[in-house]
């Protein structure tokens, strides 16, 4: 049973990350490796934001979610725009932003070389004081739950949902779903592709910050923690088909128990190395993603 | 002067400048450049499978990694004091165990082939092209294609460097094999700081770019080059797509394999870092920065790239923005300079100005819009080619 929740928390966080790289990827057919370092910032806004502000991790969520936005859009804007259509490229020029953001946290944005140090950035560990409250474990079905796992749990959820009201029932939603079915009828019938883009990519951004906001109250915060999420939350966009809410969330959920239970039955090393070896059956013999979105 | 010969003439520039460079260098800068050069033979190895057939690996870092690790094993049992059971094996082993490599921890028996230099030399090739094999046969059976075999092998290079640190007991874990002994050949002995490895590595990385280039300029080259542009038609024209793409992704795990053994000659240890996904990455910008089609580009990529990258490391203002720099770059390449170095070099060849001159001599009798029309059809042709 506490495996159960373990596994339900690595699956949370796995959710919010993939669901706004299954955003990304989904309609504008870009690979954002600096989706990682979209956890990380989110998870520096809450190191920030505690020391220096006195907020506390409820407030920080939205706060990381409007800074990690304002980032993607930024990233958007300058680099990401210029390559719709070339796939593989995508991935390299992100790879080249995820160096730049981590390098620019450890030396402190560039004040570092002159010699100003911000509390809080730079090369050293990091960590987040958690409320008290999140901090106790409650009874349930005779197993010990931490609060903040079903903290984690219930937050997923509710992004979960609010994605979905998003994607389903706002104007902005069905614009996106016909950008990513056919961009240019899409376009043709007088949407502005080029706006729905810059509002996905953030908005995808955004749910990174949210999860790294997450992450940092139970792991220690430091410039390189992203690149492991990008790369877990990658193949549960694949494994769960592309632009498949539904997938996503599936896959987010059975990756992260797999990884969950062998980690407990065996140690963390093979919890990661099965993971990766169900995502690449996965691909081999359902290229398309457990679930298929249907297409004319 | 066309394209072809100013080609010609920097290949042998290049290889004359390599050859030469021991001649005036000190013995940590020819061991420096010797490392880089370890490194031009992995972004050859990238410009082969992806420059050429399309196919991004980003797991060439597994196939360097199993490289280096292969020599690696044999140079440590080449220590004495590691026989009859390498050192790192008796501080892992249990209390009891019998000290011999057949099974001082589990699987230790896997090291006996690797008390003979010459099986750890083939094993660093064969074994990455037939890890290779076994990959890409799945992967292109299942015409698995584009972003989901980088992936694949991204996720393929993941678990190797897991399973290398998991299993300490056999692997030497996260401190992978150092204190090696010094490779020596029927009583050659190659010093890393001396110029007997920097040729070695320098000779073999000329005969790799010789091979490479005599292949893909021939017809293997053309149908990976159809493959590449379009798959379903290249097939269509009766071309066994599946066969070709695993020649060369086995082709290209096979340099990379015989980087990671020249770059345990020259750096003398192995570490489970050679297979990182950064190193990886790393490589496919090396290549994309000289110019992913070209191999000679790809070559001087990673040179100067790694080059630069060191003279910035030693300098106490430059060192913590080279990472910036190094990801501006990645950035700028991708964006403005898709053909890399090798793409400015033919521009400059090629550029419009002398073709014009040249052009109007030859065509005295053309009009200059016919030269023109001509003209952009040439460069729209040599882009697409690019």
């Amino acid at each position: 049973m506490e495996t159960f929740v373990i596994g339900l928390s690595i699956a949370s966080i796995l959710f919010m990350v993939a669901l706004g790289l299954a955003i990304i990827y989904g309609t504008m057919n870009v690979i954002n490796l600096a989706h990682g370092e979209m956890v990380m910032i989110g998870a520096y806004t809450t190191v920030l934001a505690t020391k220096h502000l006195g907020l506390n991790i409820y407030l920080c969520l939205p706060l990381a979610f409007l800074v990690t936005a304002t980032f993607g859009l930024i990233i958007e804007r300058t680099v990401v725009r210029r390559l719709y259509g070339r796939l593989l490229d995508t991935l390299l020029a992100t790879w080249g932003i995820a160096l730049i953001l981590q390098q620019l946290i450890r030396i402190h944005f560039g004040l570092g070389l002159f010699g100003i140090e911000i509390d809080g950035l730079g090369s050293d560990l990091q960590n987040v004081p958690v409320p008290a409250e999140l901090q106790q474990a409650i009874q349930l079905f005779g197993a010990n739950i931490p609060v903040y796992r079903a903290f984690v749990f219930v937050t997923a959820l509710a992004l979960g949902a609010i994605t979905w009201l998003v994607m389903y029932k706002t104007r902005f939603g069905s614009q996106l779903r016909a950008v990513s079915v056919a961009r240019n009828t899409a376009a043709a019938c007088g949407i502005n592709d080029k706006r729905v883009n810059m509002l996905a990519f953030a908005y995808g951004s955004g749910l990174a910050g949210i999860a790294g906001v997450l992450v940092s109250g139970f792991k220690t915060v430091s410039p390189d923690m992203g690149t492991p999420y990008v790369v877990d939350a990658f193949l549960v966009v694949v494994a769960g088909g592309v632009g498949h809410l539904l997938g996503t969330f599936a896959s987010a959920g059975i990756l992260g128990e797999v990884q969950s239970f062998v980690a407990t039955w065996a140690n963390d090393v093979y919890g990661r190395t099965v993971l990766f070896a169900v995502v690449i059956f996965i691909l081999l013999f359902k290229p398309q993603g457990l679930f298929v979105t249907k297409s004319r | 002067m066309t394209y072809r010969t100013a080609s010609i003439i920097a290949y042998i520039v290049f290889f004359a400048v390599v050859l030469a460079l021991p001649l005036v260098l000190n013995s940590f800068w020819t061991n420096r450049v010797a490392i880089y050069l370890v490194y031009s033979i992995c972004a050859i190895g990238i410009s082969m499978s992806w420059g050429y057939a399309g196919i991004l690996s980003l797991g060439q870092g597994l196939f360097f990694g199993m490289g280096a690790y292969m020599l690696a094993m044999s140079l440590t049992l080449a220590v004495p004091e590691n026989n009859p059971v390498p050192q790192l094996m008796l501080l892992n082993m249990e209390p009891n165990a019998v000290r011999d490599l057949c099974c001082v921890t589990t699987g230790s028996f896997l090291w006996i082939p690797f008390r003979s230099i010459a099986v750890g030399m083939i094993a660093g090739i064969v074994v990455p092209c037939v890890l290779a094999a076994g990959i890409g046969y799945v992967m292109f059976k299942r015409r698995t294609t584009g972003v989901y075999v980088s992936i694949i092998t991204l996720a393929f290079a993941l678990i190797g460097q897991l399973l290398i640190i998991n299993n300490q007991p056999l692997t030497g874990g996260f401190n992978g094999l150092a204190d090696l002994a010094l490779l020596e050949i029927g009583g050659f002995e190659f010093d890393p700081y001396g110029p007997s490895a920097y040729y070695a590595v320098a000779l073999t990385l000329i005969a790799v770019i010789l091979l490479a280039r005599y292949m893909l300029t021939g017809r293997i080259g053309q149908v990976l080059k159809a493959i590449r542009e379009d798959e379903a038609r290249a097939r269509y024209l009766g071309y066994d797509v599946e066969n070709y793409k695993l020649f060369i992704f086995c082709v290209s795990a096979g340099v990379a394999g015989l980087a990671g053994m020249l770059f345990t000659l020259t750096s003398e240890f192995a570490t489970p870092s050679l297979m990182a996904t950064s190193l990886s990455i790393s490589m496919v910008i090396w290549a994309a920065t000289g110019g992913r089609a070209s191999l000679l580009g790809a070559c001087i990529g990673a040179l100067i790239v790694n080059f630069v990258g060191s003279l910035a490391s030693e300098s106490a203002t430059f060192q913590p923005v080279w990472p910036i720099i190094l990801g501006l770059l990645f950035v700028v390449v991708v964006l403005f300079m898709p053909n890399g170095i090798a793409g400015i070099f033919k521009a400059f060849i090629d550029r419009p100005g002398k073709a014009e001159r040249l052009g109007g001599a030859k065509l005295a009798g053309k009009t200059e819009r016919s030269d023109k029309a001509e003209l952009l059809v040439k460069s729209e042709l040599s882009a697409r080619e690019a």
